[in-house]
């Protein structure tokens, strides 16, 4: 430890000491062993068949308009403790004004939404945590002060079961296969390789990786990065400029954005999940031309994320494919959230709608979410990863993907491939398909109103009032549960969310104990809004939680549960 | 009935003045449309609060009546109209019939998704089967390569290429930590900071970067190239002001694109030129009368990245401090390289990083001998980018065994210097070695960075550029933004192509002869968009043997001389 313990500030989060479990708990606390057979399921693939537009449930129109009031008031009274605190209270108030002739780091307009709304909520973010965060997160308790002003910790933990984590497949594991072999290649490889790849950062464990990697997801070739939004950010100046197109769903994630405004192209957007918007847009857009000059795109690029992070809706890929042959368009799918999680093989939406990956033209992932590891890839055919290995930034200027995240990547690839250790890839992915099921038709059973399809492992719960947000975050922590809240900008104004990452860690008893508790805080704080207008029935759901649990794990294998 | 009708009379017999003549039929037709309007509002509930509203104010003020009547026509007009339609591109679409615009699309020919030119891939493809790919791991000063796809295979080489350059990861005791928390943390953090991704190891090292570097916060991000850009585009907007340098690596050059600010360049180093170019904008600012103050900043690097020189830091210092601009460091070649313990720019000149730099960025990749990046500043500014930062925000946090391997390295660092002072001792010595016999090499060859840098930058004499290859860093400069400009996809300048192939050929030289990996400077002229030239990079670490390396750069110089001199 680099410090003494007594000379360090309080308000710094403390190290902890590992607990010294034996290694049947420490491994059932990372991933907890299957209960029974009933619990698995198998992800059928679609054939190439499109999935119908999923139905958005709405709540009650007084809801809306609470939500609204709320922000009104959190706004006004914001407002009134801007005006006299800039006037009296100089001192705290001192990072927003002008001070020695230099402007403020940030304005206190620009800061508002940080300072008056999400400040008072702070204590729901960044909860330090330590350990493994698989089947269940160590949270390291804190106190908070002034209104989150800061925070201070008297050094205990608590161990919730954790919806929070990215850990689809249940890879974050402190033991087996994935965590030897990554010990192993420290020793062989150290952890820092030495410069850019184009110097000096290759090494034959990339290679190895990077074929992989391609051979998984179906292409030619891929490409590794060490971080997964730096590949986004700076992918698309390579072989876009600003006569080339893109035309990007609404929703997608903030690295796109940032690649895409670094390559300089024009951004046209298109309704999260429209095929019809967006194959107007095109026909429009291949008449059109440039703006200004109106000569002819040089290239059209349809840009979508194959599962939407926030919203758990994954991309209409057929029709998607349909649209790009016709148009002669090409498309990029970002498997951020998709690869490994979904698809009757784990390898994302291309497996799932059974299309040949070759018909879509790059297809990104990232390699933190399901794999446990780090870093993101870009797959596409030979010739193309060729030339963007000549064009790519980070290849030539950043640091490589280091050896021991490599080897989780490997291994963990191996293990869902079913060249290591036959059988439990298949599990792993069998699982995470029945839980994510389970859950989701479990709350929607119970009346919540959810977003996304059947099989996503992201499942988000609608709250639409902000207050509710910390409110069910900090029960669900009293009642050693953690989970992620979302809200405006990450989602519209109006619709804040409870966002559940479903894991294969998670044992079906982990789940009713997630259940009752969810089902009991949703009563209190009335978030069972469900309308039935996404029920298969069209029914208002309100199924008592017993019968739920004793119904649903049957019932979720049957996909006519699931509109979407 | 009838004293409604007597109220629309009354309207324009009694209130209005008698001066304004009313033909007889708009008082009737309006009586008409006020009756039938009022019949269907008293029948809606709460209606007669509008009926009475209405007949108040037309006995108080009819021409607000009539204003506001207007105003709902107008309302309803303009929703009718659909503006957004309108102001989008489609007014300017041309009339065209369906089978018209079937037919344009029937037209269209896209270019290939990525440059798929033989004669490019040819021109430029040498340089992916000229990158090493290292067989035995690399840890050791000594290692095996293999270049082509494993057609070439070099054993024991001497590699001169990294930028590991204090190897204190490579210890023992960073190698133990690092087994140690894999055992207890798994490899991946699996999630953001913000949701529940950054760990207790994670807050470890921001404390103890912030407090080896001496600053009051400390802020990690997943990959140094992404650092920069993110930070800067986290505090400017539009109206801000850049003032930068002019050979600034291309990490600051994205930042510069993404911060939306005005932007204005220096020259390279020239403090005069500095001086006087925050003089006129500060004057010029005095003229415009701003309504509030915009936000300035001064961006440079403290070891450049292209050349290996280091920025004046107090004269930037002094600068800053006389206009009132806020200093932005790119430290990620010397953090952990410049000053007595490695704390960077600030040691090397001896003053203190809180008070002279106010936003520094860094790798954990280069000297700390990790992966990752970070900035450094103020707990304000740390606190925004929490927040505002969007490699931050938007990213999982970095592997636990990474930052706890960062830490480990910096303790070491703060308790003992002598891996620095060591890689200080061979810096000098690559240098002076290669400065030996400056005659001969001077007429090929200049170098570009300083005694301090571990990283020497060697660049062709312009002389000898022009005679052999016949452009100039400006020829360069101008073929290159003049096809970045067009939007050209074949970013290709022959005589450029021609040096950067010679330079490999050095490489390839020393390599094959001497078992010695050195490397060209790997940029991309498609991405530069400020003047740049080829250059091979010959780098040392605190853990090379000082003769081995007196003897390779002697051998390294020998090649150079001989290649030049056969040109």
């Amino acid at each position: 430890m680099p410090f003494e313990e007594d000379e360090r500030d309080p308000q710094h989060v403390p190290l902890i000491t590992p607990p010294d479990l034996p290694i049947d708990i420490k491994r059932e606390n990372e991933f907890g062993s299957l209960t029974s057979k009933d619990y698995l399921y198998q992800v059928k693939c679609l054939d190439g068949e499109a999935i119908p537009e999923p139905v958005i449930d709405t709540p009650p129109y007084y809801i809306s308009i609470i939500t609204y009031v709320n922000y009104l008031i959190l706004i006004i009274f914001g407002h009134v403790h801007d005006f006299f605190g800039i006037r009296f209270q100089k001192n705290k108030y001192s990072d927003i004004i002008e001070k020695d002739g230099m402007a403020p780091w940030y304005s206190s307009l620009e800061s508002f939404y940080v300072r008056r709304l999400k400040k008072r909520i702070d204590d729901c973010f960044s909860r330090p945590a330590t350990g493994v965060p698989g089947r269940f997160i160590t949270c390291i308790e804190r106190i908070s002060h002034q209104f989150n002003e800061y925070f201070t910790y008297p050094g205990t933990t608590r161990m919730c079961l954790n919806l929070s984590s990215y850990n689809y497949l249940g890879f974050a594991q402190s033991e087996g296969k994935c965590t030897d072999y990554a010990i192993e290649t420290v020793d062989r490889y150290g952890i820092n390789p030495g410069g850019p790849r184009s110097q000096v950062g290759t090494t034959d464990l990339h290679r190895e990786a990077e074929r992989l990697i391609a051979r998984f997801v179906g292409k030619e070739d891929a490409m590794l990065f060490s971080m997964g939004y730096g590949t986004n950010a700076n992918f698309f100046n390579a072989f876009l400029d600003s006569k080339c197109l893109i035309i990007s769903d609404e929703l997608n994630h903030t690295s796109i954005r940032t690649g895409v405004r670094l390559s300089g192209a024009t951004v046209r957007a298109f309704k999260h999940g429209d095929m019809h918007g967006l194959e107007k847009l095109i026909r429009e857009q291949i008449v059109l031309g440039q703006p200004k000059t109106n000569r002819p795109w040089k290239k059209i690029l349809i840009c979508v994320e194959g599962l939407f992070s926030m919203e758990g809706t994954m991309c209409n890929l057929p029709k998607l494919i349909e649209l790009k042959k016709k148009y002669k368009c090409y498309l990029y799918v970002d498997e951020a959230h998709s690869i490994g999680a979904i698809g009757p093989n784990g390898r994302g939406v291309c497996d799932l709608f059974g299309v040949d990956p070759n018909d879509v033209d790059i297809l990104m992932g990232t390699l933190t979410k399901s794999f446990g590891a780090a870093g993101g890839y870009i797959a596409c055919d030979k010739w193309i990863i060729d030339r963007l290995r000549l064009d790519l930034t980070t290849p030539n200027y950043s640091e490589p993907m280091p050896a021991p995240v490599l080897a989780q990547i490997i291994s963990s690839l191996k293990i869902i491939i079913g060249e290591l250790n036959p059988g439990e890839g298949k599990e792993r992915l069998q699982r995470i398909a029945f839980n994510s099921r389970y859950f989701r038709l479990a709350l929607q059973r119970l009346g919540f109103i959810v977003y996304g399809n059947a099989d996503s492992p992201v499942i988000p719960l609608l709250l639409y009032c902000p207050s509710k947000m910390p409110a069910l975050s900090r029960i669900m922590l009293q009642r050693n549960i953690a989970v992620v809240i979302v809200a405006y900008p990450a989602t519209p104004l109006i619709e804040s969310r409870v966002r559940f990452c479903m894991s294969a860690s998670l044992t079906k008893e982990d789940i009713d104990y997630l259940l009752r508790h969810v089902n009991e805080v949703g009563e209190m704080l009335n978030l069972k809004l469900n309308s039935g207008k996404s029920s298969y029935d069209g029914k208002v759901q309100r199924w008592d939680i017993e019968e739920v649990i004793k119904k649903t794990p049957e019932d979720c294998k049957d996909d006519k549960y699931f509109v979407c | 009935m009838s004293s409604l009708n007597t109220t629309g009379i009354r309207l324009g017999g009694a209130t209005l003045p008698t001066s304004v003549p009313l033909p007889s039929f708009i008082i009737t037709s309006y009586s008409y449309v006020w009756y039938c309007f009022n019949v269907l509002l008293i029948k809606v509930p709460g209606g007669h609060y509008v009926v009475d509203y209405i007949k108040k104010s037309i006995n108080d003020d009819p021409y607000r009546t009539v204003i506001e009547i207007s105003l709902v026509l107008y309302g309803i007009y303009y929703y009718l109209s659909k503006p957004q339609e309108k102001k989008s591109l489609r007014s300017n679409k041309p009339n065209l019939s369906e089978q018209e615009i079937e037919l344009l699309i029937e037209e269209w020919t896209p270019e290939p998704l990525v440059n798929d030119s033989p004669v490019d891939m040819v021109k430029q493809g040498w340089r992916t089967t000229k990158t090493p790919v290292i067989l035995d791991g690399g840890i050791q000063n000594h290692i095996k390569v293999s270049r082509d796809n494993d057609n070439e295979i070099y054993e024991n080489v001497f590699n001169m290429a990294t930028n590991n350059f204090l190897h204190l990861c490579n210890t023992s005791r960073v190698i133990n930590k690092v087994k140690d928390v894999i055992k207890n943390y798994g490899v991946g953090a699996c999630g953001p900071a913000g949701f529940y991704g950054n760990q207790d190891v994670h807050y470890n090292l921001e404390y103890t970067l912030s407090r080896f570097f001496g600053t009051e916060s400390a802020i990690l991000y997943g990959q140094d190239f992404c650092v920069a850009p993110s930070v800067l585009s986290a505090f400017t907007k539009r109206g801000d002001v850049i003032v930068a340098d002019d050979q600034v690596s291309l990490s600051l050059q994205n930042a510069l694109q993404l911060s939306r600010s005005t932007v204005y360049y220096y020259e390279h180093n020239n403090m005069d030129s500095l001086n006087q170019l925050l003089s006129e904008l500060n004057a010029a600012e005095a003229r415009e009368k701003l309504p509030a103050l915009p936000r300035k900043f001064i961006v440079t690097e403290g070891l450049f990245h292209n050349s290996g020189d280091i920025a004046p830091l107090p004269d930037l210092v002094r600068l800053k401090l006389k206009h009132k601009y806020r200093l932005f460091i790119d430290e990620t070649f010397s953090l952990g390289v410049l000053g007595a313990y490695g704390r960077g720019l600030p040691e090397h000149f001896g003053l203190n990083r809180a008070d002279s730099i106010d936003v520094t960025v860094g790798s954990l990749a280069t000297g700390l001998g990790s992966s990752g990046g970070f900035a450094l500043g103020d707990h304000v500014m740390a606190y925004h980018q929490r927040i505002g930062s969007n490699a931050y925000c938007f990213s999982a946090s970095l592997p636990a065994y990474t930052v706890a391997a960062a830490s480990e390295v910096l303790d070491m660092m703060e308790n003992d210097n002598s891996a620095v002072t060591q890689l200080h001792y061979l810096s000098e010595i690559i240098y002076d070695t290669m400065m030996n016999s400056y005659d001969a090499l001077n007429q090929f060859i200049v170098i570009k960075s300083e005694k301090a840098s571990p990283v020497l930058h060697l660049e062709l004499n312009a002389q000898f550029r022009f005679d052999k290859f016949h452009y100039t860093k400006e020829d360069l400069f101008d073929t290159v933004s003049a096809l970045q400009k067009k939007r050209s996809s074949h970013i290709v300048y022959d005589p450029y192509e021609q040096e950067e192939t010679f330079l490999q050929s050095i490489v390839d030289e020393v390599l094959s002869k001497h078992n010695i990996l050195i490397t060209r400077n790997t940029f991309l002229i498609k991405h530069e968009t400020l003047p740049i030239v080829p250059s091979l990079k010959i780098s040392c670490n605190s853990d090379m043997d000082q003769e081995e390396l007196r003897h390779a750069v002697e051998n390294i110089r020998e090649t150079i001389i001989k290649s030049c001199s056969s040109l």
